[in-house]
């Protein structure tokens, strides 16, 4: 009887320390190891981390560098559930980007890296590091530019007759008819992921809409301009010509051959319009796992009255932030993914652009080449919409856009979808 | 005389020790479940309700980086048409479940309880579907059901133009509904056949012998002893049906969910909670499904399971007093035969 009592007792302080034990933090607290998260959780992207950790380990003894590669859907809730108490996050991670990383520095969770870059990402990554810079703060440190585009088969425009790529909107409606009319589905769109058909909303509205109007737009969520809504009617007139994929609804973007990514890679559609991540996406896709070999690029059309900037882009960067709480060789870590040699091989690994400058010698693929091109050519690219705007009305924007796509409200139900989210966040 | 009265406290001091010891050995033995069900049921609500207070974006803690709006985020919530069609749409699929389910499983239950060849190996077919994980019928069904999916092929072989049934408004929720039918009917199916050999042979023996036919034994035999298993399994699955998630987000995705016709309450929840990193309203949202689901499951078992879970999970005096009320009845009818 008294055993009982003791063991049971036993058992339930056990139990007890056992539920304290799972509130141990999962960053080491020494100074010589770094706990390293990231989104490349396959293939080359993967391995390049693995490698480039080691060479780190290797320039510096005594220091080891954990990583772990978080599937990218599951790679924000993860992060935000971890950096709740910085002490037990990770100590460098691949940022959220836009309002994300605006919300984690008024939250404390991230370090200002203004004094610590070194003069190499200073130098050579000039270009992209507005986009880790708020408030003239440097958050982060870029390791890739995507700027958006149309990604598209030069086999499928020839077969239809296309000898030169659509400049204006009226310009790429003409080409998906004529495509349509050979018989090829013009424009693959992944619409059960919402942003890829938001991406379009987002272009139009960068083409529609003066500089001035559209910095109001994301920057204080004043939609009140016409233009807001005449690229919601443009992208709905393209819509009702049926020149997306049959039942782009029910798409999905990059997962497998039945995606929109996969209906490119494999001459099922002649274009999409995607960030530059497009060729390694399209490379996993494709029949025989190779780069797709007749992909083009050109920039996003501009539009017949639109107000704005001629040959603006639009896209995303990469970059990575430091735990507040990380030791100093966390800093000396993303300093170093800035070094030409490594930025090269990252743009190998992940077939795209890297941040640096330096680096972009590397770029052999045909089409990057041509993004290159119009990236050299602009002087500022603007972020993703919905990264700028926050996933709150980002969100909001998304579905809006997939609403108005099924029928279900109008190109004015977008703007009154982004400003009835205000309520919510 | 001293000597009677310190046996007398000897003793009792002995009960008070035996209760006391007892008390605390109910308090160590449960404690465990106790902390459990406190630290991840009773503390995740009590934070929800806390967080669905304020505007917060899920980074640093509501008080510090969110703004305090009181019941706002409620009535938000309870005001969007979204929510309220999502709504809508859970309750077409606790109700059409039941509908289609319900007829379908009792036949089947029948059917399988029968002697036949091969009965196991059809009993284990239906069973297959329940076994299968969400994820992999979700991703399954959504490859098939595409508008160029396989089912339209093979229909275009027959010159059937097939309509698309994941994103029209008009057939996705049919859709759900029959994809739901299919994966959850061998659940039932079992439930309904382990009620079916609880009743005894003698009965449908003696109605045998009294001729009574096929039809008429399921009718009067059957049916009436298996309504303790399907009220519970009505239970179970109205309770699946109001926590409907993931086939819905596998397969149509949290933004098609809605224009086709088929967001549920989690999937509303999940969009603009998670989705869209509104965390403090996500936590209304949630407060509001946990409270739907609650006053769903109480009403039910206040009303018709409670028979069912006499002195269970009723109160038990209010069982006794049923007891009561029954052996005075009782009495009455001997007294009156007397």
């Amino acid at each position: 009887m008294k055993f009982k009592s003791i063991a049971a007792a036993t058992l339930a302080v056990a139990t007890l320390i056992g539920m304290a034990g799972c509130g141990n933090s999962n960053s080491a607290n020494d100074d010589k190891t770094i706990t390293f998260w990231h989104n490349a959780s396959a293939g080359e992207g993967k391995q390049y981390w693995v490698d480039l950790a080691a060479a780190f380990e290797k320039k510096n003894p005594g220091v080891k560098v954990e990583i772990q590669a978080i599937q990218n859907e599951d790679y924000a809730g993860k992060l935000q559930t971890a950096m709740q108490d910085p002490a037990s996050g990770p100590d460098v991670y691949m940022s959220l980007g836009g309002a994300k990383t605006k919300e984690m520095i008024d939250a404390g969770q991230t370090m200002d890296l203004t004094d610590k870059i070194s003069s190499t990402v200073k130098s050579d990554m000039k270009t992209t590091l507005s986009a880790a810079t708020f408030d003239s703060k440097v958050y982060g440190v870029p390791v890739s530019v995507e700027p958006g585009g149309i990604w598209y088969s030069k086999d499928l425009f020839e077969r239809a007759g296309i000898t030169e790529t659509p400049t204006t909107f009226d310009q790429l409606k003409e080409d998906a008819q004529k495509l349509k009319d050979a018989g090829i589905a013009p424009i693959a769109l992944g619409g059960k992921d919402a942003w890829p058909a938001a991406h379009w909303y987002y272009w139009l509205a960068l083409r529609e809409c003066s500089p001035s109007v559209y910095s109001k737009g994301t920057e204080k969520q004043d939609f009140s301009d016409k233009c807001w809504t005449r690229a919601g009617n443009d992208l709905k007139e393209l819509a009702d010509m049926d020149v997306f994929n049959e039942g782009y609804m029910t798409t999905t973007a990059q997962q497998g051959a039945n995606s929109s990514a996969g209906l490119l890679a494999n001459h099922k559609a002649a274009m999409e319009l995607m960030g530059a991540w497009e060729p390694g996406v399209l490379k996993e896709l494709t029949p025989d796992k190779k780069p797709m070999a007749d992909l083009g690029f050109f920039a996003f059309p501009s539009v017949d009255g639109g107000k704005g900037e001629e040959g603006a882009l639009m896209g995303g960067v990469t970059y990575f932030q430091v735990n507040p709480e990380a030791p100093d060789i966390a800093v000396d870590f993303v300093n170093f993914m800035a070094e030409k040699d490594n930025q090269e091989k990252y743009a190998t690994a992940f077939s795209t652009i890297p941040a640096s400058t330096a680096a972009r010698g590397v770029v052999t693929d045909e089409s990057l080449k041509a993004v290159l091109e119009y990236l050299n050519k602009s002087d500022s690219m603007q972020l993703w919409m919905d990264t700028t705007l926050g996933t709150n009305i980002g969100t909001a924007l998304n579905s809006g856009v997939v609403n108005m796509l099924s029928g279900k409200g109008g190109a004015q139900d977008i703007v009154k979808a982004m400003q009835d989210a205000a309520a919510k966040g | 005389m001293t000597s009677i009265s310190t046996s007398v406290r000897h003793r009792n001091k002995r009960v008070t020790d035996g209760k006391v010891r007892r008390n605390i050995e109910i308090f160590v033995l449960s404690a465990p479940a106790i902390i459990l069900f406190c630290a991840f049921v009773i503390l995740p609500i009590i934070l929800g309700a806390y967080y669905g207070f304020y505007k917060w974006k899920g980074f640093g803690t509501p008080s510090k980086n969110g703004t305090f709006v009181g019941l706002q985020n409620y009535v938000t919530a309870l005001s969007d048409p979204n929510f309220q069609a999502a709504i809508l749409h859970t309750f077409e699929i606790v109700i059409g479940s039941l509908v289609i389910q319900a007829p379908l499983a009792i036949l089947f239950a029948l059917l399988l309880n029968q002697k036949f060849k091969g009965r196991a190996l059809i009993r284990t077919l239906i069973f297959v579907p329940y076994v299968v994980s969400e994820v992999i019928v979700g991703t399954g069904w959504s490859l098939l059901l595409q508008k160029t999916g396989a089912i339209n092929q093979i229909l275009g072989r027959f010159g059937i133009d097939g309509p698309d049934w994941l994103a029209d408004p008009k057939i996705a929720i049919w859709t759900l509904l029959l994809l739901i039918s299919w994966k959850y009917i061998g659940f039932a199916v079992i439930l309904m056949l382990a009620g079916m050999q609880s009743i005894p042979e003698e009965l449908y023996e003696a109605a045998r012998v009294d001729g009574a036919g096929f039809w008429q034994m399921q009718k009067s035999i059957t049916l009436p002893l298996l309504a303790p298993t399907l009220r519970i399994w009505v239970f179970l699955s109205m309770i699946g049906s109001l926590q409907l998630f993931d086939l819905v987000y596998i397969i149509w995705g949290q933004y098609v969910s809605t224009t086709a016709g088929v967001s549920t309450m989690a999937t509303y929840m999940v969009r603009e909670g998670r989705g869209a990193g509104n965390y403090g309203y996500g936590s209304a949202v949630a407060l509001i499904i946990f409270i739907i689901s609650l006053i769903v499951a109480l009403t039910y078992q206040r009303f018709v399971l409670s028979r069912d879970l006499d002195g269970a999970l009723t109160e038990q005096k209010q069982a006794k007093k049923r007891a009561q009320k029954r052996a005075k009845e009782a009495q009455r009818l001997a007294a009156a035969a007397q």
